[in-house]
């Protein structure tokens, strides 16, 4: 994407003189600027949704009363935060806990310049992403442990020590289960992880269900690792069920105790990046990244068919029931759908973005990990180990294994 | 094998625990948050106990007065025990007809000035069985901060102190009439207490008189004793009173008249060389001038 931005900026006449470098270092900016208002943006959003969220899991309302159902509450929060006073602790080890916050976002950040949003959409095309995507996310629990051990807090330090021993752990099965895809596919390029879950098959190979081609469906055992991954990137983004280092009930607010105003934005910041950047790698490694899930169905007249059937129960079984009757979801679809069979080409052209597939499974993935976190109690910390080493690395070891053997009998591999 | 069951049952109790909130969250909504400001809950209006108490358990939250069946008896203000019912209520003039109240009593007092200090009060309801016309009541009113008095030019530290916004005026008149009645009340109270004072004086006047009679040889001999100074008691600065004696004019002298006889010298300063006191007063400018002679003489 940025060689091609450079591309299109020097395809014109005027500014071709400025020269490849000049042109390459912009797009360069302008990208890394997309990417840095994109993590921003969707955190202000994903902290709205997830109020709103818990708050109609716990038969409450959320935010009502800044904007339109509270809309603009996270605004108003970021805008509160910008302004409060800059508080480093007398005794705190002042570089460090500078720099810690930093360290945590840029490590988040910089993780989405290999994922790629659409077939075209990608800011840097690395036959590594996987492996550059983890790694890097990996250097979060140096930050964390810098704010930690720099507050000069023991609640800090608890939070910042629980905090590197569990991404440890939970960094082994989860490399573990992305070399399970890694193996079925070949390649850690992210871009061709995706295209290798392109057209349709059968559930399992063998089972006669036709489903699009993703890896979720390619056997069981990746089925397994697509919920083992889950689990354990839970646990590496610090999400609840997983939350002993920032556990409000035990240790104040974990590494984030002695931090306020923006250096306390920038933890949150960084905290929904990578919730978002675990979605991102699930729905790409797992459930077929950009790929339209309507190719398999005879195209995607009979997907918004299907979508329209869905929109009516959902109104007939929920909207009467709660005598709230509105017609508005089910007239929508059913236009859609009646455009769909009219005219083939909106059709197509509605379901082929890649971008909208993209971002529609990474929100369901992060509804998914909502909905962990206001179900699920906090492990404690034994248990947290003991789920670690003794159940998910074991039966992502398995998993492993049960790959290689799959893809053996299937004839996808000959030895 | 329990090390599997472990497994098994973490997983199911898990799913269970997501339907659970999955339900909530896809159920009709049925929303235990109440939006303050725009809604309230609903609050009996009076008589939340049973039985004999019936009467006694209202909800005591604000207290408030229909003023315009006020009298004025100030009962309500004598029953207050922590004192935070003021009550300013003068008499009308004699064709001045101040109404009925809803009972059918005449008001004969002008109420113009009702205040109810919120911040004192302590909602004891010792103020309301008293009202002869059950116009103090207190109402279930919970709400006492309102943006029609609202102060915007005070800091909130200064408004944390303030308590006027928890005292509460009623009136029947405006500003302008209540300052003139209570000018007028003014007025009318030292006039009455002018001719209290005049009254007074000539009641001791005619007492002294009638002692004068009877205690010439106590005049005489204070006369003719060891030479003392005393001030004239009958001296005011009133000027319906003729001043009968040249310090009429202290100011210390206008109080004389209501003190008993025997503490005079302890009021009065001495000016002459001694202490002595005369046993009677003398109201004759005759006797205060042999004072004076006697002083000269031993001077």
């Amino acid at each position: 994407m940025i060689q091609s931005l450079a591309n299109w900026i020097l395809s014109f006449d005027i500014l071709a003189g400025m020269g490849n470098p000049v042109a390459w270092g912009l797009s360069l900016f302008v990208v890394s600027a997309l990417i840095f208002v994109f993590v921003a943006l969707n955190a202000i959003v994903l902290v709205y949704i997830e109020r709103k969220v818990s708050a109609f899991m716990q038969v409450r309302l959320g935010p009502m009363r800044v904007g339109k159902f509270g809309s603009l509450q996270t605004v108003a929060d970021a805008l509160k935060l910008l302004q409060k006073e800059d508080i480093i602790p007398q005794m705190a080890d002042k570089i460090l806990f500078v720099i810690g916050p930093w360290v945590i976002l840029v490590a988040s950040v910089v993780t989405f310049a290999a994922i790629p949003f659409s077939d075209t959409l990608l800011a840097a095309n690395m036959n590594i992403g996987l492996f550059y995507v983890v790694s890097i996310s990996s250097i979060v629990v140096l930050g964390i442990v810098m704010a930690g051990w720099a507050s000069n807090n023991k609640w800090s330090l608890y939070g910042a020590m629980r905090s590197a021993a569990q991404i440890i752990s939970y960094e082994i099965p989860v490399g573990i289960t992305l070399i399970a895809v890694v193996a079925v596919v070949g390649s850690l390029n992210l871009q061709t992880i995706v295209i290798a879950q392109g057209g349709t098959g059968n559930l399992f190979h063998w089972i006669p269900i036709p489903l699009p081609n993703w890896f979720v469906f390619h056997d069981p055992f990746l089925f397994l690792a697509a919920f083992i991954y889950l689990t354990g990137a839970t646990a590496e983004i610090n999400r609840t069920p997983f939350d002993i280092p920032e556990s409000e009930s035990e240790l104040v607010a974990g590494f984030m105790t002695e931090f306020s105003g923006l250096r306390w934005a920038l933890f949150f910041l960084s905290e929904y990046a990578n919730a978002t950047l675990v979605a991102f790698l699930v729905s790409i490694i797992f459930l077929g990244g950009w790929q339209s899930p309507f190719s398999t169905y005879g195209g995607a007249q009979v997907g918004f068919s299907i979508l329209t059937l869905l929109a009516i129960m959902w109104t007939v079984f929920v909207k009467i029931k709660a005598k709230r009757l509105s017609i508005f979801p089910v007239g929508l679809s059913l236009v859609i759908t009646l455009c769909a069979w009219l005219f083939p080409g909106f059709a197509l052209w509605l379901a082929s973005p890649g971008l909208f597939w993209m971002l529609l499974k990474v929100a369901s993935i992060i509804f998914l990990l909502m909905w962990f976190r206001w179900t699920f109690p906090r492990l404690r910390v034994d248990q947290l180990m003991y789920v670690s080493w003794k159940v998910i690395l074991p039966i992502s070891l398995i998993n492993l294994m049960g790959v290689a053997v799959w893809m053996w009998l299937t004839g996808e591999i000959q030895f | 094998m329990s090390y599997f069951n472990n497994i098994v049952q973490a997983i199911s109790t898990l799913i269970d625990g997501m339907k659970v909130t999955m339900g909530y969250f896809v159920r009709p909504r049925e929303y235990v948050t109440l939006q303050y400001p725009d809604e309230v809950w609903p609050v009996p209006s009076r008589n939340i106990g049973v039985g004999e108490l019936d009467s006694y358990n209202t909800i005591r939250s604000k207290l408030t007065v229909d003023i315009n069946d006020c009298i004025g008896c100030k009962a309500c203000e004598r029953a207050c025990p922590v004192d935070c019912i003021t009550i300013d209520a003068f008499r009308g003039g004699p064709d001045e007809d101040l109404g009925t109240t809803s009972n059918g009593t005449k008001i004969k007092l002008l109420v113009t000035d009702f205040t109810i200090d919120m911040s004192e009060c302590m909602y004891c309801d010792l103020c309301v069985p008293p009202c002869p016309e059950d116009c103090i009541v207190m109402t279930p009113d919970y709400q006492f901060i309102s943006n029609d008095n609202l102060k915007t030019d005070v800091t909130p530290e200064q408004r944390w102190r303030d308590r006027s916004l928890l005292i509460y005026q009623f009136s029947k008149v405006s500003e302008e009439e209540r300052q003139r009645r209570k000018a007028e009340a003014k007025a009318a109270a030292a006039e009455k207490a002018a001719i209290m004072a005049a009254k007074k004086i000539a009641a001791e006047k005619a007492v002294a008189e009638a002692a004068e009679v009877n205690a010439e040889p106590a005049a005489s001999a204070s006369s003719s004793g060891e030479a003392t100074e005393t001030t004239s008691l009958a001296s005011d600065s009133d000027p319906q009173v003729p001043s009968t004696a040249p310090e009429a004019s202290n100011p210390e002298t206008k109080v004389s008249y209501a003190i008993p006889l025997e503490t005079i010298e302890s009021s009065a300063p001495a000016e002459g060389d001694s202490d002595t006191p005369i046993a009677e007063p003398t109201e004759s400018q005759n006797s205060t001038e042999d004072i004076e002679e006697k002083e000269s003489e031993n001077g």
